[in-house]
């Protein structure tokens, strides 16, 4: 391992661009791709495999040494796309290294053209392919079909090449064809790629970040009045005409039909809906009769949505924004940074309210 | 039911070539329908593992690994149904699955926390790459490729071993606040991969387009209809905005020569 951060140049040595990749290490690329998240973690997500499906395009592009370095060195970058769409992305990049494309560029490229791909493969594969060819070939299974997997194999399995190598060739062809124009106006494409990057990113900050404080404050209670209504004798309804309270300060559970001036109180019923308390004759000697009982319900106060509505998303913006700085400022290397997550999701996660007494209702803030 | 070391070993080796095949390689392979006839074959039970493995396949539609979410596991729940409905008496192919259960929440909470501890595994790339060296990332692929079969295979055969019981006594050891701790900060990890992005891209007049990406995610991510396809809707609005600023860009380059260049003769 190496104790300074190998520094990646702006531009590679050798800026000649490279001959034609051949069809051999085209398909070489597509077999290597099956490996994409062979290192897959929650750090850089597939950026071992991406190296290892993308090197037999980058030895024969870059053939100065220290060239070939720098571009897998920046090809360990986070990198989250669809597996079986991956090799589109693939083609991109590999045109952009043959022709020695400056490395920031080929960066931005990567991300923003492999970010997208995820929810189309997802809609593609997991929402549609599978759920339909397992959904037939399982309920031949439960029957005891014994060809069942191997149906489920074949479809799934050609549906995937067909992707992988047929994306591989098509996007490598798009790639270098539509470089020339691209390069003329270097400055101002990295600008673009660069702009569009960093809007994913942003996007990506909200779609996938899902860390949130969970956490809710007791805070008092509030008092409230609900209305039950009863009918009994007239005789009876007698002893609830003078049940004057004090809504402020009587205990929960008495029960009331005026206040202490000998209004009316209103209260809520079991709908929500307000009703006001009073008596009411039947004629047949009996009254209906609708009093009040005061209530007292524990409030607790939920940091999750008082964040939501400064802001949604706020925690992992703040935490995003938060490393940028240690990175960009700092000089934190990646595995500070990662350090730094597990100490904060183990310190939140401290059952402080079993060991402090009285504190029982903080169970951890995620 | 006994087993012998044969139908052990090739559990071990079943386990294996399917956990690495959930995520590379065909991505088939570990699919409950497969194992559960695998499985059954080797327990000498071919048909009650092929009805098991369809029952539990039915189970995992819907429940697929989208957008980088784990779901419980479905290589060690497969394989355990299986062992179940195929070793243990009295358990029919649904209670089979039931029981399989916990165990594939189980290989869940373990593949969160394998992915966070296999963070540091990048830094040997990153000294491979540093070199040139092709050869390495090769060696650390199959290691880090073997690292999660074996684990994979180990954890399943001690089950397949020591049953049911075994399972439970391990997850319960695990105090649940660790484990919460863990997840929520496997669940931060993307970040550092983010902020390492934006310091790659950023400087100082994109930081527009960084919240606008994320106003309008927000925005986006709240609308239900379109809250499953956003990022793709909102890649093409960013592709827009970038698209327009590579044009005014050209066209600004463009004017500036077209006024100073008079050496082409027009």
């Amino acid at each position: 391992m190496a104790s300074n951060e190998f520094v990646i140049p702006e531009r590679y040595e050798d800026l000649t661009p490279a001959p034609q990749v051949d069809q051999k290490t085209l398909n070489r690329m597509a077999l290597r791709s099956y490996w994409l998240q062979s290192s897959f973690n929650y750090e850089t997500m597939q950026s071992g495999g991406w190296l290892f499906a993308m090197i037999p395009g980058l030895e024969k592009v870059h053939t100065n040494k220290k060239d070939l370095a720098a571009s897998m060195y920046h090809n360990l970058d986070f990198i989250n796309t669809h597996p079986f769409l991956v090799t589109f992305v693939m083609g991109i990049v590999l045109a952009l290294e043959q022709n020695k494309v400056d490395t920031q560029t080929i960066r931005a490229v990567r991300i923003s053209a492999a970010s997208p791909l995820g929810g189309i493969g997802d809609a593609l594969f997991w929402l549609t392919l599978v759920p339909i060819t397992a959904g037939i070939t399982s309920n031949m299974a439960i029957e005891g079909n014994l060809a069942a997997p191997f149906i489920f194999l074949i479809i799934f399995n050609i549906a995937q090449a067909a992707c992988r190598f047929g994306l591989m060739n098509w996007a490598y062809k798009v790639g270098t064809s539509a470089i020339d124009s691209l390069t003329a106006n270097m400055q101002a494409f990295t600008r673009a790629a660069s702009i569009l990057g960093v809007f994913v990113v942003g996007a990506l900050t909200v779609t996938m970040g899902s860390t949130q404080i969970n956490l809710s404050i007791p805070n008092g209670s509030t008092r409230g009045l609900s209305a039950q209504t009863v009918v009994v004798s007239n005789d009876e309804a007698e002893n609830f005409a003078d049940l004057a309270i004090d809504t402020e300060t009587a205990d929960a559970g008495t029960l009331g039909m005026t206040d202490m001036e000998g209004n009316a109180l209103t209260a809520a019923d079991a709908d929500g809906n307000a009703v006001e308390t009073g008596i009411t004759d039947l004629g047949n000697g009996m009254s209906s009769v609708t009093y009040a009982t005061v209530t007292e319900t524990p409030v607790s106060y939920s940091v999750a949505s008082t964040l939501d509505s400064v802001l949604p998303k706020l925690v992992p913006l703040a935490l995003v924004l938060l490393l940028y700085f240690l990175f960009a400022k700092k000089n934190f290397t990646p595995i500070k940074g990662i350090v730094l997550l597990f100490i904060i999701g183990i310190l939140g996660a401290l059952p402080l309210g079993e060991w402090i007494p009285g504190m029982s209702w903080y169970t951890g803030i995620w | 039911m006994d087993v012998n070391i044969v139908q052990i070993v090739l559990i071990f080796i079943v386990t294996f070539i399917a956990a690495i095949d959930q995520y590379d390689f065909l991505e088939s392979l570990y699919q409950p329908i497969v194992t559960g006839a695998v499985v059954g074959a080797i327990l000498g039970d071919l048909n009650t593992g092929l009805v098991v493995g369809g029952t539990y396949q039915l189970m995992t539609i819907g429940n697929m690994p989208i957008g980088g979410a784990q779901p419980p596991n479905a290589v060690i729940g497969g394989i355990m149904a299986a062992i179940f409905a195929c070793t243990l008496d009295g358990v029919d192919t649904n209670a089979a699955v039931a029981l399989a259960m916990p165990f594939a929440l189980l290989g869940q909470y373990g593949v969160t926390l394998f992915f966070t501890l296999r963070a540091p595994l990048l830094e040997f790339f990153r000294g491979c790459a540093e070199n040139a060296d092709t050869k390495g990332i090769t060696k650390w692929t199959i290691v880090s490729e073997c690292i999660l079969g074996l684990l994979f295979a180990l954890i399943v055969t001690l089950f397949f071993i020591g049953g049911q019981a075994f399972g439970q006594q391990v997850v319960d050891a695990i105090p649940e606040w660790v484990n919460n701790g863990l997840s929520a900060a496997g669940n931060m990890m993307k970040f550092v991969g983010f902020a390492i992005l934006l310091k790659v891209m950023m400087n100082r007049d994109m930081w527009g387009f960084f919240f606008m990406g994320f106003g309008l995610a927000l925005i986006a991510s709240n609308v239900e209809a379109i809250a499953g396809p956003a990022l793709l809707i909102l890649t093409l609005i960013g592709f827009g905005i970038a698209f327009w600023d590579f044009q005014q860009q050209t066209e600004l380059k463009g004017a500036i020569s077209d006024g100073g260049d008079f050496s082409d003769g027009i």
